[in-house]
């Protein structure tokens, strides 16, 4: 690890510290940005998850959304797909042009193409419209519990450093590179990585990786995980030799494969 | 595929050859008939004095015996000569008198030539061009005079057509023939292309469209031709933007239902959460009840979504190339876990691979729409089985998904409604009292969608079967059609 990358994640976490210092954290861990066109619905939304120990903040444009989830204010953002001014997509594109903050997609009912597209751009998670509001804080909570780690990882400091061949996760940092080049993935196909790093070799079942990654509880016929795998497959593309890092086991689950001169583990 | 181009080329060409080539021959023939018969006439001429002279010597000399076998021989000759020829070439020699020298029978149309004779001069050959027969008058070895009359043959026909290449009006006909098969090729295949090219241009307007790409108009090539052809580019043009104006509408309306109807319940459904936070005793027994009923309204319009969404068929511009095995293993293994809760199962054993082309998350919402009605019916502590299977039909190869239930079955009577939107059984065993009623009206439009169908049937020992059919795609097509997404996607 060279000097410039050690300065420039020292600085990372320095960001971070900052920010939570400027505010309790409780605050901003429970902090929620709704993006919806739907004034009665914030409202009923808000008053909802403040009674679940949220505040939320709401703005009914595209590109108030946008500039209020950029202000690193929120510690999640909950975004509809269907805005008056930009379309929700286009709003989390940009979002992920600069943040890794947790957004959950509100989707369309009976519309799976919103669902893998959210899913593809870097939603953490997706919900379709209507949904149950107990649902949704759970969905929150969900989301809120895998980013915090983070945070409190980097406090801690030691980094924890996963190797495969090619692949290289750094846990503090939430970084991970492929021969050396960064990969761009969403915070929950990190954690999918993470926990296919920890586990390679064994078949991870479906259900384990939604409770565990995802932080809820499987329901069937539920695709998001298939589509996160999928999404991670494609970014991490195939080793050297060609093939799958990630192998699916029909009707169970999938499988980390190791590769024969992987080091693995913590070093 | 230029066959039409090849057809009107070739036509055209071979019209324009044909005609100017009958024109030309027709034209040589008639001429070198003309110029024909002018020689043939001076022949006559000559051979009318020889003969006659001849005729009238052997008369005067040998007498009459040797002068009719002389004409008989001429006879002979001339007949042999000229096969074509139908009239008579019989040579006839006349006295003063008019009667014949020889005392041959003489036709009406000979004795009308001779007294016609009378006003010509002495060693004038005269040809009668209308009745073919030549004369002269001739004087014998003794002084007297004669009149001898030969008809005169038709030339020969293979004489005409030799004749007609051989001079100077064939080579010419030749000449002008080759000029017209290479200026008519020129002009014909300028004709063609101006036909085919804009059919062509129509063509490709007409299948990208076919392609699901609404945006394709006619090239405007087609339409600034002023013709009936460039009428009919326009009308494409309008229908095609009809077409794009209608399906952007509805698609427009499918949100704007979806909107409209989510953006309510979502509401309902918070005001309801906001009621349940706090709520105690009986109230809460009864927002639990309208809990559950909003949940049922959520799902219905979720179905509602789409079907509409699944008929619109916008998901098949998505279409790839997949196992179909491996979707209908992920649905089992996803129905058994939601089995489980009923004690029941979802037993599939994935055997061979059946490759099918179409919208995946489409095929794979309505096998599950079926498994899952399957799970709701079978009898608690029994199992679904799913089968997977491949028939041979004449249309070609199709693959079979046979999903089967433990449960009450359904009324024979009712098996044809049974993927009617909203349809309930006659004695209302399959009450959907958890579906919406659509999930197997989803199913059916799904795979007639993609070429197949949807059938149900009761097991003879209890238990519906729903078989579920799609088109496979054959090895080899299967392969020209990765290599084209390969093509397409790189």
């Amino acid at each position: 690890m060279t000097n410039w990358e050690l300065e420039n994640r020292k600085q990372q976490s320095y960001k971070r510290n900052k920010i939570s210092m400027k505010k309790p954290n409780k605050l901003l861990t429970r902090r929620i940005l709704v993006v919806d066109d739907d004034e009665e619905l914030c409202h009923l939304l808000s008053q909802y998850l403040l009674k679940e120990g949220f505040t939320v903040q709401a703005v009914h444009t595209g590109v108030s959304g946008v500039e209020r989830a950029l202000s690193g204010e929120h510690a999640v953002v909950i975004l509809d797909v269907m805005l008056p001014d930009i379309k929700g997509f286009e709003v989390l594109r940009r979002i992920r042009a600069q943040s890794r903050i947790p957004v959950l997609m509100l989707t369309a009912r009976g519309d799976d193409q919103d669902r893998i597209l959210g899913l593809q751009m870097g939603a953490d998670d997706y919900l379709p419209k209507p949904f149950n509001p107990r649902e949704l804080s759970a969905r929150v909570e969900a989301v809120l519990r895998r980013s915090i780690p983070d945070l409190t990882e980097v406090r801690a400091g030691p980094d924890e450093e996963m190797i495969d061949a090619d692949i290289e996760l750094l846990n503090g940092a939430r970084v991970v590179r492929r021969a050396g080049k960064e990969v761009d993935l969403t915070a929950v196909e990190f954690d999918l990585l993470k926990k296919f790093m920890k586990s390679a070799g064994v078949i991870l079942s479906r259900e384990e990786m939604v409770r565990t990654v995802l932080g809820r509880d499987f329901s069937p016929f539920d695709r998001s995980m298939d589509t996160h795998v999928s999404n991670l497959r494609k970014k991490l593309g195939p080793r050297s030799d060609g093939s799958d890092r990630i192998k699916g086991v029909r009707g169970i689950g999938y499988i980390y494969v190791l590769s024969s001169h992987s080091r693995g583990g913590k070093k | 595929m230029q066959s039409f181009f090849i057809k009107i080329f070739l036509w055209f060409w071979l019209l324009i050859v044909v005609v100017s080539g009958t024109l030309v021959v027709s034209a040589g023939v008639i001429r070198s008939r003309s110029s024909d018969h002018e020689r043939w006439n001076q022949l006559y001429s000559f051979l009318v004095e020889l003969r006659g002279r001849r005729t009238a010597q052997l008369l005067d000399r040998d007498g009459k015996t040797a002068a009719q076998e002389y004409i008989d021989s001429l006879e002979r000759v001339d007949t042999g000569n000229y096969k074509e020829n139908k009239n008579s070439l019989r040579d006839y020699l006349f006295d003063e008198h008019g009667q014949e020298a020889m005392g041959q029978k003489v036709s009406p149309q000979i004795r009308e030539i001779l007294s016609q004779m009378n006003r010509y001069s002495l060693g004038q050959p005269h040809l009668f061009q209308q009745e073919r027969i030549a004369a002269e008058k001739i004087v014998g070895l003794s002084g007297q005079p004669y009149t001898f009359v030969m008809p005169i043959p038709e030339p020969p026909i293979f004489d005409q057509i030799y004749s007609f290449f051989s001079n100077d009006v064939g080579r010419e006909g030749i000449i002008y023939l080759a000029a017209v098969l290479i200026v008519a090729g020129i002009f014909c295949f300028w004709l063609a292309r101006n036909i085919t090219s804009p059919i062509n241009l129509l063509r490709l307007a007409a299948r990208r469209i076919a392609n699901e790409h609404l945006e394709a108009r006619v090239d405007e090539r087609v339409l600034v031709r002023r013709d009936e052809l460039a009428e009919l580019g326009m009308d494409f043009n309008r229908m095609a933007e009809r077409i794009d104006a209608l399906i952007h509408a509805q698609r427009r309306f499918l949100a704007d239902v979806s909107h409209q109807l989510r953006s309510p319940l979502t509401r309902l459904n918070l005001a309801l959460g906001l009621a349940r936070q706090g709520a105690t005793g009986e109230a809460a027994e009864h927002l639990d009840r309208i809990e559950l009923e909003t949940e049922r309204v959520n799902k219905l319009i979720g179905q509602l979504l789409t079907l509409a969404r699944v008929e619109s068929g916008v998901d098949l511009e998505k279409k790839k190339v997949f196992d179909l095995g491996v979707l209908v293993q992920g649905v089992a293994s996803d129905g058994n876990y939601e089995a489980r809760s009923r004690n029941c199962g979802v037993e599939f054993r994935h055997t061979s691979e059946l490759v099918v082309e179409g919208a995946f998350e489409m095929l794979r919402g309505a096998v599950e729409n079926v498994v899952r009605n399957a799970v709701r019916y079978t009898a608690v502590g029994t199992n679904v089985e799913i089968v997977i299977d491949r028939a041979v039909a004449q249309s070609g190869s199709k693959a079979l998904i046979r999903v089967r239930d433990h449960g009450p079955g359904v009324p024979e009577t009712d098996l044809a409604y049974l993927f009617l939107p909203f349809h309930r059984g006659s004695d209302g065993v399959r009450k959907m009292s958890n579906g919406s009623g659509l999930g197997l009206a989803i199913a059916e439009r799904a795979f007639q969608l993609h070429g197949g169908r949807v059938t149900a049937a009761n097991a003879p020992d209890g238990g519906l079967i729903v078989t579920l059919e799609l088109p496979i795609i054959d090895r080899s097509e299967e392969a020209a059609k990765i290599v084209l997404s390969l093509a397409h996607s790189s």
